[in-house]
């Protein structure tokens, strides 16, 4: 009895000693479906191929990630590989505070990433983390009811803001988008400045300080946008309109446009809204101002979220051995399932969704894209504040004008902190 | 009968296991929260000791700070003047009712109290939507055909939803309070209260309410800290806005905090905020208990 | 005759009455509809421009998916052990506080008083961080205890008060008469002054139950392990980063709603048999 005792303590030990247990963290609590079952698929398949390796999950809506990465962070107590978000509002910190390790840019060279995908995780010449999706911002349409009201796809905004009679004759709603939670409003300002002056480049000046947010481009950018949002194009409710609410407007056929980033490709495949729906959705370019320097092919592009591992992991090979892993599955595993858009390069199938293939086809024919969006390439505060800011400015309690000096003034506050 | 109630052994026993799960788990945090809020720190890397800088700028350069105070303060005499009566004459109300009517009612008017505030505050949102929300569509048929206002949005309404929102969902609670308040007065007040044939108002003011000073003033108090502590119900339907035109001391400490990074503001916000509940509040206690000693 | 005209009003009078405390009824169940008629959609339904939509196919799938999908049993489980716990803790260690604070002469009293009062006004967030550094030191992160402390602590202070305000109307007398027989101390609380706060009882147990039972924030921050969670988590397993899965999500609310509703619908009925009974031997 004693020696079998023995043995079994001893196969014991051994096998606390063989398992390897890797913690993670990602905000998407529903493994069932979308990108939380790819990252279950991805995990299984990597288990499968490394016996003894353990992986153990907390997932979490994005904020409460965020929390909690940073108590941890603070507590010591990081999990091994996570995903976080990117340069420089989010990532920054962590780097800066030596909680990141160092990756290697030529280990991921072969992974088709999108050209400046890797670059905008990059700070002081070095790599971060792995991005994820390619985010850029367009505008999705239903193909039925731009039919009926007799409308087509516009190049230039005023033709945009001309659609709005046609189907509000209809009562339907022209555009959509989230006004809640302010960013995607931030991020369509950016567009109008861009618009204006034909250059993104002009964000990151005036971060620098080699630029004012008061220059008559980007107070012509803020009154374009606006007129944009004052045109009564838009839902009633706008400013406590969440994600879900706009997104199930469009899906329910009340509003004829959407304007969001490449993730709502799914729109095309979600069983939650109408046959009808799915097959008349698709997607155009952001049009241009006619008197304005921006091009349709200039696209507000950014490459959202990375993967990252802990600088204070005690398994950094193991990591990056499924950090590699993930970069390979995942662009194919995303797609298919239409989970993400990934920032790796992927072939379009004859089974994609039109909409699908639209996106594709405006990336690829993206000529300058705008990296990072402003309100994630400074403080936190700053970008707090560009989106306090510019809900004034959507309610009408600001004149562009007076939006643009604190702006300023924010930004010279944030030039100080770095 | 001193000795009875000055008895320090059993005062001991009683005391320090609510004090000691209190310094463990609120006074350490506080103590921790004051430490920080003299840092520039963002909740994690660097950190910078700078002193009383945080406090000097929420004192003298925050409007959103004093804008903050000022909506808890109208949520309190809201609170205190209207959902508070409301609640206790329906209280009232509902105690002389047959018992089984009673319960059902009860359990019936408490049903926003049990759900989530996410639930109660999704609700509202989707009631006072402009367009579709059935309050616009109500007003319509009662014949205000032009009234598209968006209530959450509009700088003139949204305050005064956010509050409708909180109130609404409070009642239950209040209603809870007064009732059990109610049910513990001995049937002979009641009873003497009867005796003249007074008429039923004179009875309340003259000997219930009086006697049910200790339990009234309890609620006070609670509802002045809970117009303080006000955060799920604004971040999940305006998150202070628009503007900060309903912005709460705990919303804003929590946007500052965590989200824009700004961790040690946002602690001085906190300490800021728990100098001025624990003063208002023994403000009102005092004001209350001698009311209660002038009886 | 002059009888009869005063009994007419009396009855219209209470018509109107029962007629608008019905209205207010419905008024009230309404939220409950409206997350039950939320949860048998399709997620694409919700938030449209109806407030109300009667299904054509009732999605009950929705809750087979919310219960095993969202592990329902399992964070129930978790949740009873945590709430009740803290239910029970507090309750107790509350009415002590009170009693020692309302009915004692002692010289610490104010103090006491002070750190009631400060309980109550403590912001959660400010204390997630000191507090997950400080737990982490005796080994209370991602363990059930650590979540009953906090949970019994920010409690503390509210049903404190409550139990104030109760004991106050209460006279000294029955003590003092207790023990001229001979009671000791434990004896005067469990069987003289206790059963007289019962609707107080009441009260707390429903407050605490029910801020503890939709508790979300200090859930996350102290349990990372998903076999502790409690079941706010459940209705979180179905929120994508972008857009989530409504419906699901609206019939785990009903499920987690439906536990305190019905609780309080029966726990209420005991107490007030004890409480009536109290007032009268009062």
């Amino acid at each position: 009895m004693k020696r079998l005792g023995i043995v079994a303590l001893a196969l014991c030990i051994a096998s606390g000693l063989w398992a390897q247990t890797l913690k993670m963290a990602d905000p998407h609590p529903d493994r069932t479906n979308g990108w939380g079952a790819v990252i279950e698929q991805i995990n299984a398949e990597f288990k499968a191929a490394n016996p003894g390796v353990e992986i153990v999950t907390e997932s979490y809506p994005d904020q409460p990630l965020q929390q909690k990465i940073k108590i941890y962070a603070t507590a010591k107590q990081l999990p091994d590989v996570f995903k976080y978000w990117s340069f420089s509002t989010r990532l920054k910190p962590l780097v800066d505070g030596g909680f990141v390790m160092e990756l290697n840019k030529a280990d991921f060279a072969k992974y088709g990433y999108v050209s400046g995908s890797l670059e905008s995780n990059m700070y002081g010449g070095k790599l971060y983390g792995i991005p994820v999706s390619g985010d850029f911002w367009v505008i999705y349409y239903n193909k039925k009811l731009f039919k009926d009201a007799g409308a087509s796809v516009p190049t230039t905004i005023e033709d945009l803001m001309a659609l709005a009679p046609k189907f509000k004759a209809k009562g339907i709603i022209p555009i959509v988008t989230d006004g809640k939670d302010a960013w995607p409003l931030s991020i369509t300002y950016d567009v109008f400045c861009e618009r204006v002056n034909g250059d993104f480049s002009r964000q990151q000046a005036a971060l620098d300080r080699k630029a004012n947010f008061t220059d008559p481009d980007f107070v012509e950018g803020a009154r374009q946008y606006l007129k944009f949002v004052q045109s009564g194009l838009f839902q009633d409710d706008l400013m406590v309109s969440d994600y879900g609410a706009s997104r199930n407007l469009f899906g329910q056929g009340k509003a004829a446009m959407y304007i969001m980033g490449p993730w709502e490709m799914g729109l095309a495949t979600d069983s939650n809204f109408s046959e009808e729906f799915r097959a008349n959705v698709d997607a155009f370019k952001f049009p241009v101002l006619k008197n304005g320097k921006g091009k349709v092919d200039d696209l507000e592009a950014w490459f959202g979220g990375n993967y990252v591992i802990s600088s204070a992991s005690k398994y950094k090979d193991l990591d990056l051995k499924y950090l590699k892993y993930y970069a390979e599955r995942f662009p194919g595993l995303a797609w298919e399932k239409g989970a993400a858009f990934p920032a790796q390069k992927v072939a379009a199938r004859e089974s994609d969704s039109a909409v699908a293939k639209t996106l594709l086809k405006i990336l690829g024919d993206a000529k300058k894209v705008s990296g990072t969006t402003t309100i994630d390439r400074s403080t936190p505060q700053f970008g707090e504040d560009h989106q306090n800011f510019i809900r004034e400015l959507s309610s009408g309690l600001v004149t562009p004008e007076e939006f643009c000096k604190k702006l300023e003034a924010s930004a010279e506050k944030a030039s100080k902190q770095n | 009968m001193k000795g009875l109630f000055g008895n320090g052994k059993v005062v001991a026993a009683l005391v320090v296991p609510g004090i000691a799960v209190m310094v463990f788990s609120l006074v350490v945090p506080i103590g921790f929260s004051a430490y920080y809020s003299l840092t520039d720190w963002a909740g994690f890397g660097k950190f910078h000791m700078i002193g009383l800088e945080n406090y000097r700028e929420i004192l003298t350069a925050d409007p959103v700070f004093w804008r903050a105070l000022m909506n808890a303060l109208i949520l309190m005499v809201v609170t205190i003047c209207i959902q508070n009566p409301a609640a206790f004459a329906l209280a009232a109300v509902v105690s002389h009712l047959t018992s089984r009517f009673s319960r059902v009612l009860r359990t019936v008017y408490f049903v926003p109290a049990v759900l989530s505030l996410v639930v109660i505050t999704k609700l509202w949102v989707s009631i006072f939507n402009p367009t579709y929300g059935i309050l616009n569509k109500m007003l319509h048929v009662i014949g205000f055909t032009g009234v598209n206002i968006s209530w959450l949005s509009n700088p003139h309404t949204a305050l005064g939803s956010v509050l409708w929102i909180i109130l609404w969902q409070g009642f239950g609670w209040a209603l809870l309070f007064y009732y059990t308040g109610l049910m513990t007065v001995p049937k002979e007040i009641e009873e003497a209260a009867r005796v003249d044939g007074a008429r039923w108002f004179q009875a309340y003011s003259r000997i219930i309410i009086p006697f049910m000073f200790p339990v009234i003033s309890a609620v006070l108090v609670i509802d002045v800290i809970s117009s303080l502590r006000q955060m799920e119900m604004i971040f999940l339907s305006t998150d202070g806005g628009p503007g900060f035109l309903t912005q709460f001391v705990s919303v804003y400490l929590y946007q500052k905090a965590f989200v824009a990074s700004a961790y040690g503001y946002g602690n001085a916000l906190s300490v800021l905020f728990v100098a001025v509940a624990v003063g208002l509040t023994l403000v009102v206690q005092q004001v209350l208990r001698r009311n209660d000693d002038a009886q | 005759m002059a009888g009869v005209r005063p009994n007419a009003l009396k009855s219209i009078g209470k018509t109107i009455l029962y007629a608008f405390l019905i209205l207010l009824a419905f008024l009230q169940l309404f939220p409950l509809l409206w997350v039950f008629n939320y949860s048998i959609l399709k997620s694409g339904d919700l938030f449209g421009t109806e407030l109300l939509k009667i299904p054509l196919v009732p999605q009950w799938g929705n809750y087979v998916r919310a219960w095993v999908d969202g592990k329902i049993l399992r964070y129930f489980v978790n949740s009873t052990i945590v709430v009740v716990t803290s239910v029970a803790a507090s309750v107790f260690i509350s009415f002590c506080l009170a009693y020692a604070v309302t009915r004692m002469k002692w010289k610490l009293r104010p103090i006491a008083m002070l750190a009631v009062t400060l309980g109550m006004v403590v912001p959660i967030h400010t204390t997630l961080l000191p507090n997950f550094l400080w737990f982490s030191y005796f080994g209370l992160i991602n363990t059930h205890l650590g979540l009953i402390i906090p949970y019994v602590a920010f409690t503390l202070s509210f049903n404190t008060l409550v139990y104030m305000g109760q004991l106050r109307t209460l006279p000294r007398s029955m003590e003092e008469s207790a023990f001229m027989d001979g009671a000791s101390w434990p004896r005067i609380f469990w069987n003289v002054v206790a059963p007289m706060s019962g609707g107080a009882t009441v009260t707390v147990c429903v407050m605490t139950f029910l801020n503890n039972w939709n508790e979300f924030i200090m859930a996350y921050t102290y349990l990372a392990t998903d076999d502790l969670r409690t079941l706010p988590f459940a209705i979180i397993k179905f929120q994508g980063e972008y857009r989530s899965d409504y419906a699901i999500q609206f019939a785990c609310m009903t499920l987690v709603a439906l536990v305190p509703l019905v609780l309080y619908f029966f726990f209420s009925k005991r107490i007030m048999a004890g409480v009536t009974a109290g007032a009268l031997k009062g």
